[in-house]
């Protein structure tokens, strides 16, 4: 019997139909059974990590250390803020990108210098000048803002990371790329190498996995270097004795966290210390011969330099630092690298 | 427009066989043009992390069709600070800072700690322990340099024409690089 051979009546319009229909159907199913085949890529940041490092519980400390509270907090105009000092008039001088920055204590810009390369240390004398610490050499402002000199770099590896002022017109410069602190007059002549690995003088040198050499000068007379890569602070004389030493590594909160730290010093017009730690961002209060004083501020206060010195963000987790200053009705102002804001804290009554 | 209609030409059968055929063929030669462009794209090519976008969430460590994961941490010396308390070696609060099994943080023991001059150490990895976990790495970029860091190591991947870690990266890490320069390595430290 033969087939029936009369043609199907489908016309052009009718086939295409049909093939859309059949291809939409069968490009829906293709998506779905992808869908079902793929793991469950978005539940994975819920997916608890079997090999978590969990510091969560080292963040947490005795309530009744906290004796400080915050009073306000501000912003600096300029970005890349690092470091920041007290000057006349109760201003700030905030090293910021190619800047440093004068702001009164309410964080109303008064002034700012414009440099030739990043600022990455200040200090201001009592007559309104302006040592600006840039990678390799010190700039000189006087109270109006002009640049009045241009220190000479006193090594190829120089990197400077902190300045303090002494009474006795004595610049003191904390240089991470040599460790040492130099000891210059106010023409820059280098007057002493401080600090530097001496085992005549039992100075063990400094330690710096990262750049974060400070120095501060007390009325006492003597200065105050933190040696972060050994978890302590020094106290040097003028001449380079060194005459103290204390700290020791801990995630506790009467300690130094992680690797290298403290990485920022301040002082009470008492004498106490002001410490800033990264890794766990915290600025605490130590007495003079190194017993933890009290909590200024933790973890909780700056998440977001947090975030970015655990590494949770783009941005480099190196420079998540934290820098504070203490002021004559023991303000304790302290700057967050990270997001630029200085945050002025008060002593509880 | 129905009268338009009603004038086209009926398709019979065999002409819609051979149509048929025809594209049929067409799709099978495009496909087969198009598979092999895609092959010679992906044959200079190797999966690799970025340690910049890198979270450490340990799927390196169990997503791999490998029994032991092709992802390995790595060390670049130039940024190591040679710390005495390395934070990738010891766990947050060790008990002492020695090789004691209870004051190392990697699962595996897979970092080495040599002595080299006080107050400085040494550390290695031994890639035959190491599961890429990211647990030092994480250490590592917290509190230090950031130092230690996860690659795809390429004498071990299979380089899966699709990465199961990085269909799961949380991070989005993972991405093919040319094969000439297989390796994401960090090189310097910033500040």
């Amino acid at each position: 019997m033969k087939p029936d051979r009369s043609p199907i009546r489908l016309t052009r319009r009718g086939f295409l139909r049909t093939s859309a229909r059949q291809a939409a159907v069968l490009g829906l199913a293709g998506s779905a059974a992808m869908s079902a085949a793929r793991p469950a890529c978005a539940g994975s940041d819920t997916t608890p990590n079997p090999f978590a490092y969990d510091v969560s519980r080292l963040e947490k400390f005795d309530p009744k250390l906290a004796r400080y509270t915050e009073a306000r907090q501000f912003r600096c105009p300029r970005p890349d803020a690092r470091r920041m000092a007290l000057g006349p008039g109760g201003n700030l001088y905030v090293a910021a990108g190619n800047y440093v920055v004068i702001l009164d204590a309410n964080g109303t810009p008064v002034n700012e210098l414009a440099l030739t390369a990043a600022a990455r240390c200040v200090a201001a004398a009592p007559d309104g000048t302006v040592f600006a610490g840039l990678r390799d050499h010190i700039e000189l402002f006087d109270a109006k803002g002009e640049r009045k000199a241009a220190w000479a770099s006193p090594g190829k590896k120089t990197w400077f990371t902190g300045l303090a002022l002494g009474n006795q017109g004595d610049v003191f410069a904390a240089d991470s790329g040599n460790r040492v602190v130099l000891r210059c007059d106010r023409a820059g002549k280098v007057l002493a190498r401080i600090g530097e690995k001496n085992p005549q003088r039992d100075i063990a040198g400094f330690i710096l996995p990262s750049p974060y050499l400070d120095v501060v000068w007390h009325t006492d007379g003597l200065l105050r270097v933190n040696n972060p890569g050994r978890h302590r602070v020094e106290v040097y004389t003028l001449d380079g004795d060194l005459e103290l030493t204390w700290g020791r590594p801990s995630m506790a909160i009467d300690g130094f966290c992680g690797c290298c730290n403290p990485i920022a010093l301040a002082l009470t017009k008492d004498g106490r210390y002001v410490t800033c730690e990264k890794g766990l961002p915290r600025v605490k209060i130590y007495q003079e011969h190194g017993a933890l004083d009290c909590v200024v501020a933790g973890p909780e206060m700056f998440p977001d330099n947090a975030r970015v010195g655990a590494g949770e963000t783009a941005a480099d987790g190196v420079r998540a630092a934290l820098d504070a200053a203490v002021d004559g009705q023991g303000r304790v102002f302290v700057l967050d690298t990270v997001t630029s804001r200085i945050h002025v804290m008060e002593p509880r009554t | 427009m129905a009268a338009g209609l009603s004038q086209e030409e009926p398709v019979n059968r065999r002409q819609f066989l051979r149509g048929g055929l025809r594209v049929a063929a067409m799709t099978g030669v495009g496909a087969l043009v198009g598979a092999l462009a895609g092959r010679s794209a992906t044959d200079g090519t190797v999966w690799q992390i970025d340690p910049a976008r890198c979270l450490r969430c340990g799927q390196c460590a169990t997503e791999c069709v490998l029994e032991q994961s092709a992802v390995k941490c790595v060390h670049t010396h130039a940024i190591c600070g040679y710390c005495e308390l390395c934070t990738g070696y010891f766990v947050p609060d060790p008990n002492a800072l020695n090789t004691g099994a209870e004051n190392q943080l990697c699962p595996t023991a897979a970092i080495r700690r040599k002595y080299v001059e006080d107050p400085y150490y040494e550390y290695t990895i031994d890639e035959n322990l190491c599961i890429g976990c990211g647990k030092c790495v994480e250490g590592c970029n917290r509190f230090g340099n950031g130092s230690l860091y996860l690659q795809i190591r390429h004498d071990r991947c299979l380089n899966c024409n699709e990465c199961s870690i990085a269909r799961v990266c949380p991070g989005d890490a993972i991405h093919r690089v040319p094969a000439r320069h297989p390796y994401l390595l960090k090189t310097t430290v910033s500040h």
